[in-house]
C-alpha cells in the first residue's frame, strides 16, 4: 500500500492564496483539454483537495473526468510566478455547497485583486465575477498522487512529493 | 473553424499568459504555463520553446494539445486545439519571438529566466470561444485609417532629403508615434546608418547599428518586422555604446534609453532591403498587431520611393545661386584617416566611412581646383569613393554628410543647387590634413 501523499503547511497554505488555477484532463479521443478553476479547498488532512469550476466552460473537462480522465490542476501566483501543479489519476464529482460557491467568490475576487496591483487592469473584480461567476459551480475532489515544482526556470518540473 | 485565428491576434501579444495541456502516451495530462503564443499565419500559431519540460516531452510523443489564450480587457477565454509540427531554431520567426519573449520575460519579472531555445509550430485545428456571453474588448484604433492619415501627410516628395524628414513628421500625424528613426542599408550590407530622426535631444544622423545589433539590426538582417510591446533591456542599444571603443569614434544612436514598446520594420524595394523603420514609446503596449501591419505596407512604399527618387537623372545645369561669400577668420584645422575614412574638424569627429571619404574628396578637389560644384554622377565615377558599382546610396550618404556637417560644422555646407548636384560653401579657410 502506497504512502499517502500529505500537502504540507506551506502548499496548504499557498494553495489558499491569490492563484491562477487550471484544470487538465484528456478526453477519450487522447486531446488534452484544460479550464480555468476557481477555487480550491484543501481537506482538513490535506490529503484531498476540492477543485471548483464551471459547468458550462469546463464541459470538455468534466466529461474526461466523468469517462475515467486523470487530472492535473495547476496552480500559479501571478506576482511571484510560484507554481504548483498536482495530478491524481482519478477525481470524483461531489455536491455543491454554499461554502464552496463563497470559496470561488474569495478566489475570484483575490486573483482579480493580484492581478490589479500587477497593473494588468482596474475594475477586474467586476470583470473575472462575470467570466468566472459561481452560479453553474462543480465541485471536484481528488487525492494528489504527485506534486511537481512548476515555477518556471530550469528546475520546473521537480518532484515535490508523490504516494 | 468558425473563428477566425487573426480574429485572436490581441489575445497572442503576450499580455496575459497562456496555458498549454498536453497529454503523455499513458493519457496523463499536463498542463503548463506559456510565455508566449505567437501568431504566424491564419492557420498556425507558435509557442516558445525555454526548457526541456513535460510539456516538450508530451508533444514529442503526442502531437495534440489544447491551448487557452486570454483576451486582455474582457478577459475572454479562448481554446485552440493545435499539432505540433515542428521547431525552428534559427531564421526570422525564432529572431521575431526571441525579441518579443525580451520583452514578456521583463514584464513578468523573468528576464533572468526566460530565453528562447526553439519555436515550436503547431497547425490550429479549432478555436472555440469559452465565452460567448461576453462582449469583446473595445477594438483598438483603426490602423488602416492611421496609415492612410499618414501618407496623406507624406504627399508627393522631390527629393530623399524632403522623403527623410516627411516619412517621419507624417507617423507623428498618423500615428501618434513621438520617437522614430529611419535607417538605411550601407553599402557592404553589414551596417545601417541614420538618416533622419524625429522627437529626439540630438538626432543621431550618421550612427550605426551593424546588422543584427538590436532590434533595428535584427529587423534588417531577416527582412522581419519586429514588435516589442514591454520594457527590456536585451534590445537596447545603451550597453553597447558604453563599451564602444574610443579609439573608434561612434556616434550614439539617439534613442530612448528605457522604452517600453518598440517596432522596427524593413524598408523592402522587392525583395531587397533598403532600410528600416524604427519608432518606440514610453508607454507599454503602444503598437498594436495591426499598427504592425500598417507599418509593413508604410516601409515597403517608402523603400519603393526611395530607390525612385534614388534613381531620377541628375539636372543637366546647376541652378542659379547666389556667388558665396570669400571664406575669413582662424582656418580650420581637417584631419582625415584613410583607414576609415574618418574626418575630426579641429579635433572632433565629424564622420567616417564613405561620407567622409567624399568630404575628403570634394575638400581636396577645391584646394587643388578652386571648384565648388559638384554633381554625383561625376561622385559615383570617381576612383577615390568607396562606393559600390550601384550608386544608389550616394545621394542618402550626401544627406547625411549635409545633416552631420549642418549639426557639428556650419562653416562648411554642402548646399544644393538642384537634383544631384550641390555646392561646396566654405565660413573658415581649411587646413587639410591626411594622418
Amino acid at each position: 500500500m502506497p504512502t499517502p501523499l500529505i500537502l504540507t503547511p506551506e502548499q496548504t497554505a499557498f494553495l489558499q492564496g491569490p492563484l491562477s488555477m487550471n484544470v487538465g484532463a484528456v478526453g477519450r479521443d487522447g486531446w488534452p483539454c484544460v479550464c480555468r478553476a476557481q477555487g480550491v479547498v484543501v481537506a482538513r488532512d490535506r490529503r484531498s483537495l476540492t477543485v471548483l469550476l464551471s459547468a458550462s466552460r469546463g464541459r470538455a473537462v468534466l466529461e474526461a473526468l466523468d469517462t475515467g480522465s486523470a487530472i492535473t490542476l495547476v496552480v500559479s501566483r501571478p506576482a511571484t510566478h510560484a507554481t504548483l501543479q498536482l495530478k491524481a489519476t482519478r477525481a470524483v464529482r461531489v455536491g455543491v455547497s454554499t461554502a464552496h460557491r463563497a470559496t470561488s467568490a474569495r478566489c475570484v475576487a483575490a486573483f482579480a485583486g493580484e492581478l490589479e496591483t500587477l497593473g494588468y487592469a482596474t475594475e477586474l473584480k467586476t470583470t473575472l465575477a462575470s467570466v468566472l461567476p459561481t452560479d453553474d459551480l462543480v465541485a471536484l475532489r481528488f487525492v494528489p498522487e504527485i506534486v511537481f515544482d512548476q515555477t518556471p526556470g530550469p528546475d520546473a518540473g521537480r518532484v515535490l512529493a508523490r504516494t | 473553424m468558425n473563428i477566425a485565428l487573426e480574429s485572436l491576434r490581441p489575445c497572442l501579444d503576450g499580455a496575459v499568459p497562456a496555458v498549454v495541456a498536453t497529454a503523455s502516451p499513458d493519457g496523463t495530462p499536463n498542463v503548463a504555463y506559456a510565455s508566449q503564443v505567437h501568431y504566424v499565419d491564419p492557420e498556425h500559431v507558435a509557442l516558445s520553446f525555454q526548457f526541456f519540460s513535460k510539456t516538450r516531452e508530451n508533444v514529442l510523443a503526442h502531437p495534440y494539445a489544447q491551448v487557452q489564450v486570454i483576451e486582455p480587457v474582457s478577459f475572454r477565454h479562448f481554446r485552440l486545439k493545435v499539432h505540433y509540427l515542428r521547431t525552428e531554431t534559427s531564421g526570422p520567426l525564432f529572431e521575431y519571438m526571441k525579441a518579443q519573449l525580451a520583452g514578456i520575460a521583463t514584464r513578468t519579472g523573468m528576464a533572468k529566466v526566460f530565453a528562447l531555445r526553439g519555436a515550436d509550430v503547431y497547425r490550429v485545428l479549432d478555436i472555440e470561444n469559452v465565452d460567448p456571453r461576453l462582449l469583446p474588448a473595445p477594438s483598438p484604433p483603426d490602423a488602416l485609417l492611421k496609415l492612410r492619415g499618414t501618407l496623406d501627410h507624406l504627399g508627393a516628395c522631390d527629393d530623399l532629403a524632403q522623403l527623410a524628414d516627411r516619412a517621419l513628421a507624417a507617423l507623428a500625424r498618423g500615428f501618434g508615434i513621438s520617437h522614430a528613426l529611419l535607417a538605411m542599408l550601407d553599402e557592404s550590407g553589414g551596417a545601417l546608418y541614420t538618416l533622419a530622426s524625429l522627437g529626439y535631444p540630438a538626432s543621431g544622423v550618421g550612427a550605426e547599428v551593424a546588422l543584427g545589433e538590436g532590434l533595428i539590426g535584427v529587423a534588417a538582417r531577416e527582412a522581419i518586422p519586429v514588435r516589442i510591446n514591454h520594457h527590456t533591456g536585451d534590445y537596447t542599444y545603451h550597453a553597447a555604446l558604453h563599451v564602444a571603443d574610443p579609439a573608434s569614434p561612434r556616434i550614439p544612436l539617439p534613442v530612448l534609453a528605457n522604452p517600453h514598446s518598440q517596432i522596427a520594420v524593413p524598408l523592402m524595394h522587392g525583395a531587397r532591403l533598403v532600410g528600416v523603420l524604427y519608432a518606440e514609446s514610453e508607454q507599454n503596449a503602444f503598437f498594436s498587431h495591426a499598427d504592425e501591419d500598417a507599418l509593413v505596407v508604410y516601409g515597403r512604399h517608402l523603400g519603393a520611393l526611395v530607390v525612385q527618387l534614388a534613381a531620377l537623372p541628375d539636372d543637366a545645369e546647376p541652378a542659379r545661386v547666389a556667388p558665396a561669400s570669400t571664406p575669413s577668420g582662424a582656418p580650420l584645422a581637417v584631419r582625415y584617416f584613410a583607414h576609415d575614412h574618418s574626418v575630426f574638424i579641429d579635433n572632433d569627429y565629424l564622420i567616417k566611412g564613405v561620407a567622409g571619404s567624399i568630404l575628403w574628396t570634394l575638400l581636396n578637389e577645391h584646394a587643388a581646383s578652386g571648384r565648388r560644384d559638384f554633381c554625383n554622377r561625376e561622385l559615383r565615377r570617381d576612383p577615390r569613393l568607396p562606393l559600390p558599382d550601384f550608386g544608389d546610396n550616394l545621394e542618402t550618404r550626401l544627406i547625411l554628410l549635409q545633416r552631420r556637417l549642418a549639426e557639428r560644422c556650419p562653416q562648411i555646407a554642402l548646399a544644393k543647387t538642384g537634383r544631384g548636384r550641390f555646392r561646396l560653401e566654405l565660413a573658415r579657410p581649411l587646413l587639410l590634413n591626411a594622418a
